[in-house]
């Protein structure tokens, strides 16, 4: 499959701190990836080095392009969406339909209004009288009717109720997703978005922690509900995390075979969110 | 060549000071090879001299020209 | 040239009229406003036989002469709306870089396929070019206005009104000299305007205090190490646009293109340059 963001080490400092530590990324056309870590990680300097909005050291190529280079020729490729409310709030909605569809070349106007068609969303309203739901929903009209390669989502739903962000990912999912468009979404709320994934990304301190494919997943993490019996056993087997679940325990392993944890317990695969705690938790212990 | 670009493009500052030193150059450099200072143009309308106290005035000037006035800015 | 491309940049144009309403139609509005009615409270303290000699007077003094050789005069008249002009200018062009990095409204804007170099040109032409009709269209509702309260007041007195009609095509002829001498005088301004949009690309905060510190920081640094003021004679004579009054059509290109004119207007691109680059820095 060909890759739509490649990238070697990138790296980026503000002063003494790094953002970014040489981060490696291969990202396939088709795919949806959730690049997911917690706040100050360094998920939105990657996505904007990806759009060309910041400056990174190191590889970078998207959709055949260096962001650095020409970032308004990669946008007729490209669509971003950033944590809500960064329309511009004087414009009304009508008028921003009309400065997208004058601007960029793949916008079709007829789907932004139906899509529009289906919201609460009065066109002669200003973008500041609207409510940060409704600017989601517009900007994601906006979006969807551009016809591109990819679409780079940072936090999309932050600070949205959940009827919103439910809406916005069936949306996503289900008039947008095709197949052949690639999607990349940043958040911290992983629980919303890993059904809908297919290539997962964890980032903590501006490194990657993990990279796999969803389908991978269950090859190489495991969760085990551990008799209480068989402790001594499970810890010899080096978990990466445990945590207690109700009088039990559940312990998450990486790369450990599969006949030996059957002897331990009922063997899962773990929720996005339960290994993503369990790899930064593991990280933590590393440094101290 | 290329780390000189970098180098400038690295921060808002150093691309701050290289454009300012640029400018500053390109103005000082032409100040001396004219040898003169930065001109403002100066103003000739001669209409600017017209008084409304004179409008009598004005208006015989105006009908000695037999009606062809010949207000051009010169 | 295509008409996608046509009709891409006057979409930019017009994002950045809309953008400010107030300062693009409210100023000259109200400043026009404010003259007619001004004017009008006036004249009611004039005695009736002097209105009637004064407009009789402007009838005679027009009546016959080409609009084209009287237009200068109403130039005057346009003073005011310069002067909001250039100030308007000062604060639009300060902003213009400044505002959507604060609201964070840039990440739209940069999300667009629009490039650096033709947002810092938008800019550039709104205020240079675009602004000014605006002005010279509210100028000659003001005239139209002016036209007919005098016509209505000669016909009145029993007054030969036919010469007003030559004032009138005066008045709107000296629009035309008012904006070429706008537009002329934009480019002559370059230098500064580049100024105000590099510190307005360039400030996390308060951009204009930037661009009036660091130039006088520069000029006391001249002060100090040559003992010349070359710095200050230069900015001075870069944001006087009085010198430019275009007062006949045939001058425009005597104006153009003198030797100063085209060294402004390059070392202006430089300071602009600089602009364009400062907008990859949008934090």
């Amino acid at each position: 499959m060909n890759a739509i963001v490649e990238a070697r080490a990138l790296r980026k400092t503000f002063g003494d701190f790094q953002v970014l530590n040489n981060i490696d990324l291969n990202i396939p056309l088709g795919s949806i990836t959730g690049l997911i870590g917690p706040n100050g990680a360094g998920k939105t300097t990657t996505l904007k080095a990806l759009i060309g909005l910041c400056d990174v050291d190191g590889e970078l190529t998207v959709a055949g392009r260096d962001p650095r280079e020409s970032r308004h020729k990669l946008m007729e490729d490209v669509c971003f969406i950033a944590d809500v409310g960064i329309l511009p709030k004087w414009l009304r909605v009508n008028q921003i339909i009309d400065y997208v569809e004058a601007v960029h070349p793949r916008f079709d106007r007829s789907k932004a209004e139906k899509f529009l068609a289906t919201t609460d969303i009065p066109a002669k309203k200003r973008i500041k009288e609207l409510s940060k739901g409704m600017v989601t929903q517009l900007h994601l009209a906006l979006v969807m009717a551009i016809d591109v390669k990819l679409l780079v989502l940072d936090e999309p739903t932050l600070g949205l109720d959940i009827i919103y962000r439910k809406e916005f990912y069936d949306r996503l999912l289900n008039d947008y997703f095709d197949g052949e468009r690639t999607i990349i979404i940043s958040t911290h709320q992983v629980e919303e978005i890993e059904t809908l994934l297919s290539q997962l990304i964890f980032i903590n301190r501006g490194e990657i922690v993990l990279d796999s494919q969803m389908s991978e997943l269950a090859d190489h993490y495991a969760e085990v509900v551990v008799d209480t019996a068989n402790l001594a056993q499970a810890d010899a087997l080096q978990p990466i995390h445990k945590r207690k679940l109700l009088g039990k325990y559940a312990y998450t392993y990486e790369g450990v075979a599969k006949d030996k944890l059957q002897e331990l317990g009922e063997v899962l695969v773990p929720s996005v969110s339960d290994l993503f705690v369990a790899k930064l938790k593991e990280e933590r212990n590393e440094q101290l | 060549m290329n780390k000189i670009r970098n180098l400038i493009m690295k921060n808002r500052y150093t691309l701050l000071l290289t454009t300012i030193f640029a400018y500053i150059l390109a103005v000082v450099v032409e100040g001396a090879v004219t040898g003169r200072d930065a001109r403002v143009i100066d103003l000739e309308n001669p209409f600017f001299d017209l008084d409304v106290r004179d409008f009598d005035e004005f208006r015989e000037a105006r009908s000695d020209d037999d009606d062809e006035a010949d207000f051009d800015d010169r | 040239m295509n008409n996608f491309d046509l009709r891409r940049y006057r979409a930019m144009l017009k994002r950045e009229v809309l953008e400010h309403p107030t300062l693009f139609f409210g100023a000259p509005v109200l400043e026009a406003l404010l003259i007619v009615l001004i004017l009008a409270w006036l004249q009611t303290f004039v005695p009736l036989e002097e209105k009637r000699l004064a407009v009789e007077y402007m009838a005679v003094l027009f009546n016959g002469l080409s609009p084209t050789d009287m237009a200068p005069i109403f130039m005057l008249l346009a003073i005011p709306f310069v002067a909001s002009l250039y100030i308007s200018a000062i604060v639009y062009l300060t902003n213009s870089l400044y505002q959507d990095r604060r609201d964070t409204s840039v990440l739209f804007w940069q999300s667009m396929p629009v490039s650096n170099l033709q947002t810092v040109l938008s800019k550039i032409v709104t205020i240079g070019v675009v602004v000014p009709l605006i002005y010279m269209g509210t100028l000659a509702i003001m005239y139209c206005i002016g036209a007919i309260w005098l016509t209505v007041m000669g016909l009145s007195y029993e007054v030969e009104v036919a010469g007003l009609g030559y004032m009138f095509m005066a008045a709107l002829t000296s629009l035309a000299l008012v904006y070429l001498s706008t537009v002329v005088a934009s480019l002559w301004l370059l230098p500064t305007v580049g100024w105000l949009l590099l510190f307005s690309a360039f400030a996390k905060r308060t951009p204009l205090l930037w661009a009036i510190g660091a130039f006088i920081l520069l000029g006391l640094i001249e002060g100090f190490v040559f003992n010349t003021q070359y710095l200050a004679n230069w900015v001075e004579s870069r944001s006087d646009p009085s010198g430019y009054l275009i007062l006949s059509f045939g001058s425009v290109f005597d104006r153009l293109f003198t030797y100063d004119m085209l060294f402004g207007i390059a070392v202006g691109s430089i300071l602009i340059t600089g602009a364009v680059y400062m907008r990859r820095f949008i934090d």
